[in-house]
Formats: C-alpha cells, sequence, structure tokens
C-alpha cells in the first residue's frame, strides 16, 4: 500500500515501526508536526518539553533505562539541547537514541539557517539525510539500529523541504507496531557517570566508533550508493539535492550519500576514480566538500552552488551551465502589494506593540508571533535573536543607555511558551545582579506560532491530558520580582498607565498580558466595529495594521466579516466616529 | 509530468486543496510530489504549494516557467506568481480579491485590472467566480473545491471517479455532499467556459 506521506509524518510512522519507547519534542518549524503526528499515533509516549535541552535530557535517561528514544526539534533546538548532546555521545546509549534535527535553509520560518551536520561532527556523531518521505521513514529504522549497534546517539537531518513535502511511502499492511523489549538496565559509572577519569576513556571509545561508522558508511548500500552514468561528470549528494541532481542532471554519475558523517573514504574515492570531473551539490554549507577535499581530492563546489538558501533543479541545471526552463509567461512590470503574515484581527500583541510604539520604548523582543510587531505600520521591536534572549537583552540594553546617560526606557517583551522555554533563568538574573528591567509576558495560552501546542503554562499534556498549570505570576514573585501584575492589553490607556508606573520602579517588574490566541478562542470579542460618522480618512486607524480595516478611497471600511470586536480602533479613532458593542470579556485583576 | 503550482492567502484553504490534488494523484496511480511551506499559513500571507505527478517524479519542486497549471484562489496571487507558469499552461483564478492589511505610510495600490493582464500573458485563463459559487452551496469554504472542479477538466489524466473518491475521503460526512456539488459545480463551469484541451 502507497501512503502520501511528508517527512514529518514519515518519521513518525517509523518510530511506530521501530518500536519507539518515547519520544518529546519543543515546537519548532519545520520539526513540530513529528510529536504531533506521533501523538496522534497514540502508541508512544510523548512530552511537550519546556525546551530541547529538557527535552533531549528525558529521553537520554529513557535511552539509558532501555526504553528507544526519539528528540525532535528545530535546528536552532539542537543549539539549546548541545550541551547534553555532546556529553551523551562519550556516554553512548542502552536503548536507541535518535536526535530528529529539522534544519531550515531559506529561514522559511527562522533566525539563521545553520547547517546542523556541523553539530553532529563537533559531538561525533553519524548523520544521516534522507531525501524524501520513504527515505524518512527507512532512514529512522536504520537509525535506531545504529544507535544500539554501535552505541551512538544518532542525528537524522531532514530540511524543510523533506519535512513538508509529500511523497508516497510504501507501508506493509500487515505490520503493526511492535513494542520493542525494554533492553536491561546495568549500572556502568565509567560510561554514564563522566568524571574526568571516565570522560578521557570514553572519548577513545568514541574515535574508535567514528572509525566503525565510516566503515559501515563503505558498505551499507541502503544508505551510500553510487549510479554510475555519464562518467565525463560525478555528482556527490544528499538529501533534497539529490532529487534536484536526478532532475537537473539525470545523465551524471551519481553518488547518493545517506550517512554523510563520518565519510565513507574508500567509496568516495572509488567514485571520484572513476569520473572526469568530480562535482559536489549539497545544500547551505561545504561540509561534504570540506571532508572530500581533506581527502586531497579537488571537488567543484561552493564557488559555483549557493552556500545561503534552498536549492532547487534550476540552480543546480545553472551550476552546469544547462537550463532547465523553456521561456515563461512574462511577470508584470507593476509593483504589486506584498502580502506578509500579520498579527490577526483582534490579537492581542496589537495592542501591546501599538502601546509600546506609541511610548517610544525600546523593545527586546523575543521568538514567535508577536515578532510580527516589527513590520509596518507597527515597527515597534529593537532586537529578536534567540528564544528568550529578550530578558537578558533588556537589562543588558539598561546597562548601556544607563552608562551613555542615554534616557531611552526598555522593555522586554516574551511570549508565554517562549518565557517557560528560556526566558526564566533571564529574569532570576535581572533579580539577582540588582536589575531593574520591566518585562512584558504576552500570555495567549499556547504556542502560537507553530501552530497552537500546549505548554506548561496551558495546562494541557501533549496527549491532550489535563495537568498541573504553571502560574506565571506565582513564578515571578517566586524568583524574587515583587512588581507583578496581570492584566488585559486591550484597554490600551490602562496598558500605557501600568507601563509608565513599571518603567519608573527602581526594581525588576513583570506585566503579564493575557489574551488568548484568536485562533483559537474564536469566539468574537464584541459586535463588529461600526463607522458612525462620514470618516475624514486621517487614517489613525490604518496604523494598527488590523487586516479588518481598509482603506477604500480615502476612507477608512471596517470589514464586519473579517472584525472581531477588540475594540482598538475605536480607542484611537480621533473623531470618535467609530463604535463598537459590549466586548465580551472576563475582566482580569489588576 | 505534470506540474501544478497553487497560490493563495494563508487560511483560504490553498494547502487543502493541493492535498485534495495530490491524493486523487496518487489514487490514479502516479508517483507524486508535494511540496508547501507552511510557519505562518493561518496569518493572512500569500501561501503557495506545488503538485507534480507522473510516472517517475524526483524534485519536490517544479522548475521556474514549467508549471502546467496554476490555480490561485486570489486574483493578486494570481498575477504574482504567473512567472512559474510555462506559455502555453493553464491559469484558473478564483475572482476573489483580499486587500493585504495595510503596510504602513507606503501603501502599494491593488492592480485593478488583473484579469486584462493575466489574460495578455496567458493563453488559457479561467476566472471562477468560486467564492459566489460556493457560498450559494451553502459554504463560502468550499471555493478551494470548486477550483479543484475547473482544473479536473484540465486533467483527463485523472478519472472523475478518483476525484468523487478523494473529496469524499478528504472531508468529515456532514461536509461531503457540499464538497461534491462544490466539485461539480467547478467541474461544469470550467466546461462551459472553454473547450478542453486535446
Amino acid at each position: 500500500m502507497r501512503k502520501l506521506l511528508s517527512g514529518n509524518e514519515a518519521i513518525a510512522q517509523g518510530a511506530s515501526e521501530a518500536g519507539v519507547l518515547f519520544a518529546a519534542a519543543y515546537p519548532g518549524t519545520p520539526s513540530t508536526e513529528i510529536l504531533e503526528t506521533i501523538a496522534r499515533q497514540g502508541d508512544i509516549q510523548v512530552q511537550w518539553a519546556p525546551n530541547e535541552k529538557v527535552a533531549y535530557e528525558v529521553a537520554c535517561g529513557v535511552a539509558l533505562g532501555g526504553g528507544r528514544a526519539l528528540v525532535a526539534m528545530k535546528h536552532v533546538g539542537v543549539n539549546v539541547a548541545a550541551d547534553p548532546l555532546f556529553s551523551s555521545s562519550y556516554s553512548g546509549v542502552n536503548g536507541g537514541l535518535v536526535l530528529v534535527s529539522a534544519d531550515d535553509p531559506a529561514m522559511h520560518s527562522s533566525q539563521n539557517e545553520q547547517d546542523n551536520r556541523h553539530l553532529a561532527r563537533a559531538s561525533k556523531i553519524p548523520v544521516l539525510e534522507p531525501s524524501d518521505s520513504q527515505e524518512a521513514r527507512d532512514f529512522l529504522l536504520m537509525a535506531f539500529d545504529i544507535s544500539e549497534g554501535l552505541d551512538t546517539p544518532v542525528m537524522l537531518r531532514v530540511t524543510t523541504r523533506i519535512c513538508h513535502s509529500k511523497s508516497p511511502v510504501v507501508l506493509d499492511a500487515n505490520a503493526v507496531s511492535r513494542p520493542r523489549a525494554i533492553r536491561p538496565y546495568r549500572r556502568s559509572m565509567s560510561k554514564n557517570v563522566l568524571l574526568p577519569v571516565h570522560a578521557r576513556r570514553r572519548h577513545e571509545i568514541v574515535e574508535v566508533r567514528l572509525k566503525r561508522l565510516s566503515q559501515l558508511g563503505e558498505s551499507a548500500r541502503e544508505l551510500n550508493r553510487i549510479h554510475w552514468g555519464d562518467r565525463t561528470i560525478g555528482i556527490v549528494t544528499s538529501g533534497v539535492a539529490y532529487q534536484y541532481v536526478l532532475e537537473a542532471m539525470p545523465q551524471a554519475s551519481i553518488l547518493k550519500l545517506g550517512l554523510t558523517y563520518p565519510l565513507p573514504v574508500d567509496l568516495v574515492r572509488k567514485f571520484a576514480g572513476g569520473v572526469d570531473e568530480l562535482y559536489v551539490v549539497e545544500e547551505l554549507d561545504p561540509f561534504l566538500e570540506g571532508e572530500i577535499r581533506a581527502l586531497g581530492l579537488r571537488p567543484v563546489g561552493k564557488e559555483v552552488f549557493p552556500a545561503t538558501g534552498e536549492l532547487d533543479p534550476d540552480k543546480v541545471a545553472a551550476a552546469f551551465g544547462t537550463e532547465l526552463g523553456r521561456e515563461a509567461v512574462e511577470a508584470v512590470d507593476e509593483q504589486l502589494p506584498a502580502r506578509p503574515p500579520v498579527l490577526c484581527a483582534g490579537c492581542g500583541h496589537r495592542a501591546v506593540f501599538y502601546t509600546l510604539a506609541k511610548m517610544g520604548l525600546v523593545v527586546t523582543g523575543d521568538i514567535g508571533c508577536y515578532s510580527l510587531g516589527t513590520l509596518p505600520p507597527l515597527l515597534a521591536m529593537d532586537s529578536c535573536m534567540c528564544m528568550g534572549a529578550s530578558v537578558g537583552m533588556a537589562q543588558g540594553m539598561e546597562i548601556s543607555l544607563r552608562a551613555a546617560a542615554d534616557e531611552r526606557r526598555v522593555v522586554g517583551v516574551i511570549g508565554d511558551s517562549t518565557f517557560v522555554h528560556s526566558g526564566i533563568t533571564g529574569l532570576v538574573n535581572v533579580v539577582y545582579n540588582g536589575g531593574a528591567s520591566t518585562l512584558l509576558i504576552l500570555d495567549n495560552g499556547t504556542t502560537a506560532m507553530t501552530g497552537h501546542q500546549d505548554h506548561p503554562g496551558t495546562g494541557v499534556t501533549a496527549s491532550g491530558e489535563k495537568t498541573h498549570r504553571l502560574d506565571f505570576a506565582a513564578l515571578c514573585r517566586a524568583v524574587g520580582v515583587r512588581r507583578v501584575r496581570e492584566m488585559d492589553p486591550y484597554d490600551m490607556d490602562r496598558l500605557e498607565a501600568a507601563l509608565n508606573e513599571e518603567l519608573a520602579a527602581d526594581e525588576p517588574s513583570v506585566i503579564i498580558c493575557r489574551a488568548p490566541c484568536r485562533l483559537v478562542e474564536r469566539a468574537p470579542l464584541g459586535h463588529p466595529a461600526e463607522m458612525e460618522i462620514d470618516c475624514p480618512g486621517c487614517g489613525a486607524c490604518l496604523e494598527l495594521g488590523c487586516p479588518a480595516i481598509e482603506e477604500l478611497d480615502g476612507r477608512s471600511v471596517i470589514d464586519p466579516a473579517v472584525c472581531t470586536g477588540c475594540g482598538l480602533c475605536v480607542q484611537i479613532c480621533p473623531f470618535c466616529g467609530l463604535k463598537v458593542d459590549t466586548i465580551r470579556r472576563d475582566p482580569v485583576p489588576v | 509530468m505534470k506540474n501544478v503550482f497553487l497560490t493563495g492567502v494563508g487560511g483560504h484553504g490553498v494547502l487543502k486543496l493541493s492535498g485534495i490534488l495530490a491524493e486523487a494523484a496518487l489514487t490514479a496511480g502516479f508517483d507524486v510530489r508535494k511540496s508547501e511551506v507552511h510557519g505562518m499559513s493561518q496569518r493572512g500571507g500569500s501561501v503557495v504549494s506545488q503538485v507534480r505527478y507522473g510516472n517517475r517524479v524526483h524534485s519536490p519542486v517544479i522548475p521556474a516557467g514549467k508549471a502546467d497549471a496554476l490555480i490561485s484562489l486570489e486574483l493578486l496571487e494570481a498575477l504574482r506568481t504567473l512567472p512559474c507558469l510555462r506559455p502555453e499552461g493553464v491559469l484558473l483564478v478564483n475572482e476573489q480579491r483580499i486587500t493585504p492589511a495595510p503596510l504602513g505610510t507606503i501603501r502599494v495600490p491593488y492592480p485593478e485590472n488583473v484579469r486584462e493582464l493575466c489574460e495578455d500573458r496567458v493563453e488559457i485563463a479561467v476566472f471562477v467566480p468560486a467564492l459566489d459559487m460556493a457560498r450559494d452551496l451553502g459554504n463560502e469554504r468550499a471555493a478551494n473545491v470548486v477550483m479543484a472542479g475547473a482544473f479536473s477538466n484540465f486533467a483527463p489524466e485523472i478519472s472523475i471517479e478518483v476525484w468523487v473518491h478523494t473529496i469524499e475521503a478528504a472531508f468529515r460526512p456532514e461536509h461531503r455532499e457540499l464538497n461534491l456539488n462544490a466539485f461539480r459545480a467547478g467541474q461544469s463551469f470550467a466546461a462551459i467556459d472553454r473547450e478542453p484541451p486535446r
């Protein structure tokens, strides 16, 4: 039976077939659907972890205890998990341990496009790179066998085009997910207690393991194989780039690598010796190219193929001096209006960013939907770097601005899920080191940007069960913040007054803005706003960047089908021409 | 091999439509690749998806200028993605206009003559009032399936039985009839509007 699966769904399918006991993740595009699909399958214990480091550590414990464990995260998540990753390489596993790293070339939804094969090499673990959904499923099964066979964590490295592209996967209609026997746990301190005296010995073992992995890559044809074609051009490739090569250069000889680290040295030499000119086609960094150059070979690589963004069949063909496209339909000359994603109609973040912009504050931002507060017309963010950075950067900015006698005021802005992920330690630091930062926690009750996953602050687990709900206000007080208030951000005058008070205080403060995500809480906030006067077209309400307000012939027009009745436009209309009916929101105590 | 490029605005059913097309192609016995990028797809941004099917497909991405059909669920997005089409390719557009949210002071006006601009450049351009048709059938969210019906006239390699089976499998029982009606409405609209190609 063939089934059309995305790479992420195929990985989830493979996890069931591999008898995985436990899977954990923190949501992050393009990896999120892996755990969501596993959770729906219902045969594996699943956890949304507070962050990737915790996810990886729980998985390490499962593997040490003898069960098979899978951890999935986006590329930058592996940075967060890097500490346990690097050391788990020394300890090895008991039950198999596979880390799925979902890289995002072209940064469709990311802040950088790092190539995580470097992290696998630096931590000395093998990397498997599937090139379609079938391989995503097959390679995951192989990854668990390699993990247990060679006593190592294994990285399955996928990219957005693998994760989010669908292709047929052959399923065995009779296959049932088999719960795999848990391997017995025996205490081994020399292996699992990484004291220096033990770790020195373990490092020796890791180096031997790399040699054995390289030998595996020489002979495992299901992973690494040569298609001999026209021998004037030989192409080494991996991942989705392999598909582009098949499309752009179908006649060439190809060395298709599935196990890309450690490199199968003899296979590469044999291939190079059989072709006139050697090329390496890979997305992002010259990773294979560097490894191949280290053998003394001279492949053509990044001097003709871009090191930034995604590859595609056109780019591959162009580098070989050919063209795939015939003449295409001509583009239009005129400039077309852009259509970037926007904050939804009725989103509570809009109230916050409109107020921050109005107050002229320096805003250290964070990762989530609210990074859309950067776009025009709101233009209300100074920085957005990585998960949790808003808190530390707010404190740091204050240090510099104070030293420069610059009177601009700084506020940190972070979402609920991001705060749990890695904002808490930053807040501990503010208190401990005598900072006076003001932090806004925008609590919309979900991990919104990645598609509404639960987290410790929602009180619901990945399998949909009720659990303890983290109380943000109590947590902030517990770390030593005395000025903590919770409020409804839709009342912008009150929000502004609260910000003025907290920014004036010479001690740390937190304002928790409660506004459930509009894509989750779909019930309208009120009746749609109505225009009561002949709109003079001052454009004030357009500065909200609300998708429900359109400018037509110099007047503002509200689309009642889109308007949620949040009332923000009513608050800022200088002619009081807009009105909105009772706003149905539970008052939040201040 | 057939290459179909699909576009529209986030939250309006582009990905559901490309999913139906990909499943139909698979059921019809073809190798299939479907590609999409979703991250912020519900936040009203431009969304594109690509479906390729044939005896053997490799790349999930269609080379520039090699799309055989472009299906757009919105007027402006059709204009934006026109260069994906080969000159003899088919353009199918839902005649819905969704104004992008105002972007600060530099406001580029919504083009008024989308239809003309498209018809000047493409030989076969079919404009379908899919939103109105879907609304008449009971739910405007079925506009994407109206477009699937319109496209079916240009995909003789996928039988109507396969389409019907795929649509039935793609929706909950209570939505099946609406979507089958939407498909048939789109199918007859485009069949009347244009002679199907050989």
